[in-house]
């Protein structure tokens, strides 16, 4: 069938079957591998994008629910210029990447929590990351960056 | 080849119509995240699914006249985000809270946790310890079901086939009452509740438990309050020995309903503490310490 | 004092920036026209003999184009080290459930799956074996390699077996005033790497070799064990290492099954071939860390002086060899713990069962008895009544110390200060002291009451092969036309950083940006074949070897300069890449390498470092099994639900001898991350074997540590210099998570009072004192691999 929606900003058509998943869409139809298969059952979160902004895991979620809405995945993630943005830099600059496997999944849950809670404590921001499993950072760094950018974002909104 | 085809349904009644068209195994889709699984393991599940995720009255949230509705294509995002059900029911915004992570809440459904009725689904503790009514949609009609007798035991419910979960209502509590939702998992997040338990109630006017609502989770076959210790409740003085009477009640009361199990020697003291840890939260005037606080 | 210009500063990762744009290419994103899928037909039963395969309904299906078995390989695809008992597909035998039988190719999913489907196969089921105990009982029925090899190894189920021996520890044992003697046992447990095993085989247009990418962590090995399956030279087999998704030690024996697999498909039908897996099948077929049982006595003066421990531990190392070898040899050598005794004997029997297979995961062999040594000094503590940090203190090793083994150790020996360190970080004292004051206060525990605790523990470990065989690393760098450097090591990187770690070695070595420096992908073809990368090994092997490298080439632009300056090399002075001559007068670094190429300097060099030597002795139980050792130390506070069992980690402060950090980030990283392992080897992680299945084939039930499960962690690196390290460096990688686990355990008891000596510590086994489950089943086994080959 037809699965017409917005993706990353941009609109796109696809003629898939109904029964795969929002994952293999992207990966296997629309060749973005940005989005990461991890366990295929929604439990490690790597496969994560947004679906009109709401952080989901795309393993779970049935290609033609994203019909009509707007997904966004770690291929939109970017700064003005086009590289990467703010958060993404902070998780260079903080040492949250080891393997790098986790990353796309981690950065679209530090943008969904980012956008709707700008000051968060770590303990929200652990919250917010409790549904990406990471094997290679003991999250400690992650949460670093995440609250780093945090913060320099406030600033920006105070100074700026 | 697919194995289903997809099809939205744009409002209610074309949704039970969909479920119902003869000649196809039609099964409702919402948040997904039974389904999946479900389809992960059987590629003959059904032939098609019908999409009633973005009906705009499945989603309604509303209060009217001491009821509160609930629509059963809510989100469990959406529910806990919900200042009426805050301010009504905490223990409801706790039990959707504590489901998974934030993926699974965004996308799971309260309606799609009753319909699947895990054994250890958190959405029907809550709703239980409610007493919520859930309103089901048939080509014959509507009908409606107290949660408690709407599912029977784990992954079997009274919705008849082709029918189609609608919403959840129950009466705003007592002013004064106070209600918590406790999870036991084997982790912090993402953790298949072991144990959980719902409970509500508040004091009278002396200081004595005027009414308490106990619902153990993933304990029982079927979710029920456990009217033995609720009883035996009312009336009483609140003390910690109290609340370790009532764990020990609910516990052999869980037995008495189950049957003793593998899982007996751990649940029976793991329940009797949760039940004195709630009870204890519900009634005492300061909050007891539930966990690492970082 | 500073001296360093890149190392020891802050660095970002070198290939951080592809990892956060999601452009960084792993096995399973990598696609090519014509790609053909393929997938295994894997075992469902534990122990049986392939009676019959017939691949030809199989090539029957439309759009199957190979189907091959262990006939299709020279020696029928036999390979591994240190005992060649594996196949690349299973021979005459399948040994545990999971065990690949045939290996298909085809066009498409649908295709590829009908014709798993129409494979003939013949299973006629052998006796399985489920408990290694049973299984070194005389006569067992055999489930190892048969015939044995060795002629002079015995037979039946045993593997191998290693010793320890120093002095006497029964006499010692006999008359000690204090003594311990308990059993600790561990798990297997699952790698659970976050992207699953993946290898994708190109044939050559010109059909005279093939390349693979594959998610391994030592492409050299991979191309050597295809070579020798596939009857090829290694001018024909080409092994590149994509971005790999975490690996722990998990991806090397499989994957050069996977590897051979797709390579001879891709041979046969002329088309690139890819094997990618879902986490059930990884689970279910992928090689785990082995189960221990040990059962430790220790012996001590009233005092709190060690006198004597005597360790006898049994490994269940599954189906097949594969590495276990190795990591029950560093078992053996680190049983005792980082402490002085005067008498030690340690003897680990290794046995064959059908229970899936064990090798090589992050600690190797360390990482199972440090969770037991570690309790043991706890429980001695607790007997003598004495701080557990103070009985560290009293025995641990120092500088100059002999070990058990007879090594005299060095002066880079740091392990009192590591303790010293966390005890300070951790407020050890006054917490040690509250927590058991409230303990003692509380009433028998009353249902619903948190108690806290905090306990610690140390480790040692060896670092790299040790007396394992050749330890030496290559590299070679080279400057390109464009004044960029490329600089390649046989060490690859998996997440670890050991990329970053050789590129900032290497600016600090030439004087010059990391941003210079570019590695390419791990690649076969660049020929600096460093053995396997594992045993936390990178940064002191590989280190050196880019060390060397560099200053080959160093020395080379420094002559250049001399000569461009018209003055002696030694008064060519460096100002951050800039050369300045006694004219004071700067040359680029461009204008250098200009001059050296009109000299005709070749403007590359390779560097090779070799490991000191050690020496074991097998007879006698003695030796140098490592060059150097790390040290390091761990404390836990946790909060324990007396009401369920359930247990937090609120916290944990680490401390290691690393020597210098050369990468600050990366080393607080692997640090983190590594007790993160840890903590999900002491509370959650369960591999369950029930008659040969595994019970949790994905993360639903298998738990690994969520972001809401890792406390903070305070993380410091004890710098004393290592004088054979790459600017005095040591490694961290595996000792990192090793004594995670028993710093944990050992803060429960402090907590409860219970000690839990069976890992995991689950909330039945905290709660009633023993582990309780549901009866087992194939089912998930079953579902997992969805092999629906028809199976008399």
């Amino acid at each position: 069938m037809k699965i017409a929606f917005e993706l990353n900003g941009s609109p796109v058509s696809v003629d898939a079957p109904a029964d795969i998943s929002l994952l293999q869409l992207l990966r296997d139809h629309l060749h973005l591998t940005g989005t990461k298969e991890g366990c295929g059952v929604g439990e490690c979160g790597a496969c994560s994008v947004l679906l009109d902004g709401r952080l989901v895991n795309s393993c779970l979620t049935l290609a033609p629910q994203a019909g009509g809405r707007h997904v966004t995945t770690i291929e939109g993630i970017r700064g003005p210029g086009g590289g990467p943005d703010d958060l993404q830099e902070a998780f260079i600059d903080y040492g949250a990447v080891q393997c790098g496997f986790c990353t796309p999944g981690m950065v679209l849950a530090g943008e969904a929590l980012l956008a709707a809670h700008p000051r968060p404590t770590r303990r929200q921001i652990r919250e917010a990351i409790a549904g990406n499993l990471c094997r290679c950072t003991g999250y400690q760094q992650i949460v670093d960056a995440i609250e780093a950018t945090a913060s320099k974002r406030s600033e920006a909104k105070i100074h700026g | 080849m697919e194995r289903f085809t997809y099809v939205r349904a744009q409002d209610v009644q074309q949704a039970v119509a969909l479920l119902n068209e003869p000649g196809l195994r039609s099964r409702v889709l919402a948040g997904g995240t039974d389904l999946m699984l479900l389809a992960r393991q059987d590629r003959h599940l059904c032939d098609r699914v019908v999409d009633i995720s973005l009906i705009p009255e499945l989603h309604r949230i509303a209060r009217e006249d001491g009821l509160v509705t609930i629509g059963a294509a809510a989100s469990f995002s959406e529910v806990l985000e919900s200042p009426i059900v805050r301010d009504t029911a905490p223990v409801l915004s706790e039990a959707c809270a504590q489901v998974g992570a934030v993926q699974v809440r965004n996308m799971g459904t309260i309606g799609g946790n009753v319909a699947n009725a895990a054994a250890c689904a958190d959405s029907l503790p809550a709703l239980v310890c409610l007493d919520a009514a859930a309103r089901v949609q048939t080509p014959a009609g509507s009908q409606e079901w107290p949660v408690s007798e709407l599912v029977l035991r784990p992954n079997r419910t009274q919705i008849p086939d082709g029918g189609l979960l609608l919403s959840f209502s129950y009466r705003v509590p007592h002013p004064e009452a106070r209600s918590v939702f406790l999870k036991l998992g084997r982790r912090n997040a993402m953790a298949i509740s072991r144990l959980t338990v719902a409970a509500l109630g508040h004091l009278d006017g002396q200081g004595r438990i005027a009414e308490a609502r106990l619902v153990p989770g993933a304990a029982t076959p079927q979710i029920r309050r456990f009217t033995a210790v609720e009883d035996m409740l009312v009336g009483q003085q609140p003390d910690a020995g109290l609340w370790q009477e009532a764990g020990r009640l609910a516990a052999s009361e869980m037995v008495r309903i189950s049957g003793r199990r593998w899982s007996s020697e751990y649940k029976e003291p793991a329940l009797a503490a949760l039940v004195a840890r709630a009870l204890s939260t519900v009634f005492a005037s300061t909050t007891s310490l539930q966990g690492a606080d970082r | 004092m500073d001296e360093f210009t890149y190392v020891g500063k802050p660095a970002t990762r070198v290939d951080a920036l592809e990892k956060v744009l999601g452009t960084a290419k792993y096995a399973s994103d990598l696609r090519l026209p014509g790609m053909l899928y393929a997938r295994c037909l894997r075992s469902l039963l534990p122990h049986a003999r392939i009676a019959r395969v017939d691949v030809r309904p199989a090539l029957a299906v439309p759009g199957v184009l190979a189907a091959i078995t262990s006939d299709d390989f020279v020696d029928y695809g036999r390979f591994g080290f240190p005992v060649a008992d594996m196949y690349m597909l299973a021979h005459e035998r399948v040994r545990y459930v999971g065990d690949a039988i045939a290996a298909v190719a085809a066009e498409t999913a649908e295709a590829l799956e009908a014709g798993l489907a129409a494979l003939l196969v013949e299973l006629e089921p052998l006796p399985p074996i489920f408990d290694p105990e049973e299984a070194l009982v005389p006569g067992a029925f055999v489930v190892g390699e048969r015939p044995w090899d060795a002629p002079d190894t015995p037979r039946g189920n045993l593997l191998v077996a290693y010793k320890v021996r120093g002095g006497d520890p029964d006499a010692l044992l006999a008359t000690s005033e204090v003594k311990v003697e308990r059993d600790y046992t561990t798990m297997h447990q699952e790698h659970a790497y976050i992207e699953t095993e993946g290898a994708l085989a190109m044939p050559w247009p010109d059909g005279t070799g093939v390349t693979v990418y594959a998610s391994c962590q030592s492409p050299y090995l991979n191309r050597d064990n295809l070579c020798r399956v596939l009857g090829l030279d290694p001018a024909n087999v080409r092994a590149i290492q994509p971005q790999v998704g975490g690996a722990f030690g998990g991806k090397d024996d499989q994957m050069y099954q996977t590897s051979a697999q797709v390579a001879k498909l891709a041979l046969l039908t002329g088309r690139p071939v890819r094997m990618t897996f879902s986490r059930e099948e990884s689970i279910i077929f992928s090689y785990k860390r082995d189960a221990m049982r040990m059962h430790i006595q220790l012996g001590a003066d009233r005092s709190g002086k060690l006198r004597a421990s005597k360790i006898r531990a049994v490994v269940d190392s599954g189906a097949y060899a594969a590495i276990t070898p190795f990591t029950a040899w560093r078992s053996s050598i680190h049983a005792m713990g980082p402490y002085r005794y005067d008498a030690c004997h340690v003897d680990t029997d290794v046995a064959y069962t059908n229970n899936g297979y064990a090798g090589a995961f992050r600690g190797f062999g360390n990482t199972e008895v440090c969770a037991g040594i570690e309790q043991a000094m706890d429980d001695m503590a607790e007997v003598l009544g004495m701080d557990p940090i103070d009985l560290r203190l009293a025995n641990c090793l120092r500088p100059g110390d002999v070990t058990p083994h007879g090594q005299r150790l060095g002066d880079d020996v740091a392990l009192a200060d590591c303790l010293k360190q966390v005890r300070r970080d951790s407020d050890w004292d006054r917490k040690r002291a509250e927590y058991s004051r409230e303990r003692a206060a509380a009433s028998a525990p009353a249902a619903g009451q948190f108690r806290r605790g905090i306990g610690a523990a140390a480790v040692f470990h060896g670092m790299s092969l040790g007396a394992e065989g050749a330890d030496f690393a290559l590299c070679n760098i080279v400057v390109n036309d464009d004044c960029s450097l490329s600089l390649a090591s046989g060490l690859t990187d998996y997440g670890t950083g050991s990329r970053t770690v050789f590129t900032l070695i290497a600016a600090e070595t030439l004087g010059l940006r990391p941003g210079r420096i570019h590695m390419p992908r791990p690649d076969t073809d660049i020929p600096v074949n460093s053995g396997p990368t594992v045993a936390s090994r990178a940064t002191v092997l590989g280190g050196n070897a880019v060390r060397v490298a560099a200053g080959r080439l160093d020395s080379l632009l420094t002559r250049a300069a001399a000569d461009l300056f018209g003055c002696e090399p030694v008064q060519v002075l460096r100002q951050g890449e800039l050369y300045v001559g006694p004219s004071e007068e700067p040359a680029p670094f461009e204008d250098v390498a200009t001059h050296a190429r009109r000299l005709g300097y070749q403007l590359s060099a390779q560097g090779r470092w070799s490991a000191p030597e050690n020496h074991w002795s097998f007879e006698s139980g003695s030796g140098k099994p490592y060059f150097a050792y790390h040290f390091g130390a761990q404390v836990a506070e946790v909060l324990v639900d007396t009401g369920t069992g359930k247990i937090d980690v609120t916290g944990i402060w680490a401390a290691h001898n690393t020597g210098k950090v050369i990468f600050p980030q990366g080393a607080v990283g692997q640090l983190c991350g590594g007790i993160a392992l840890g903590l999900g080897y002491a509370l959650m992680e369960r591999v369950d074997f029930d008659k040969g299945y595994i019970q949790a084939t994905n993360f639903d039930e298998y738990l690994i540590p969520t972001a809401l499960d890792v406390p903070e962690i305070v993380a410091r690196f004890v710098e004393k210099p290592f004088k054979d390290g790459p600017f005095g460096a040591k490694n961290i990688g595996e000792p990192g998570m090793v004594p995670a686990a028993p710093a944990i355990l050992n803060a429960v008891f402090h907590a409860t009072g219970q000690r839990i000596n069976h890992l995991p510590a689950t909330l039945e086994r905290m709660l009633l004192g023993h582990d309780l489950r549901p009866e087992g089943s194939s089912r998930m086994c079953k579902l997992g691999l969805q092999a629906t080959a028809q199976m008399a």
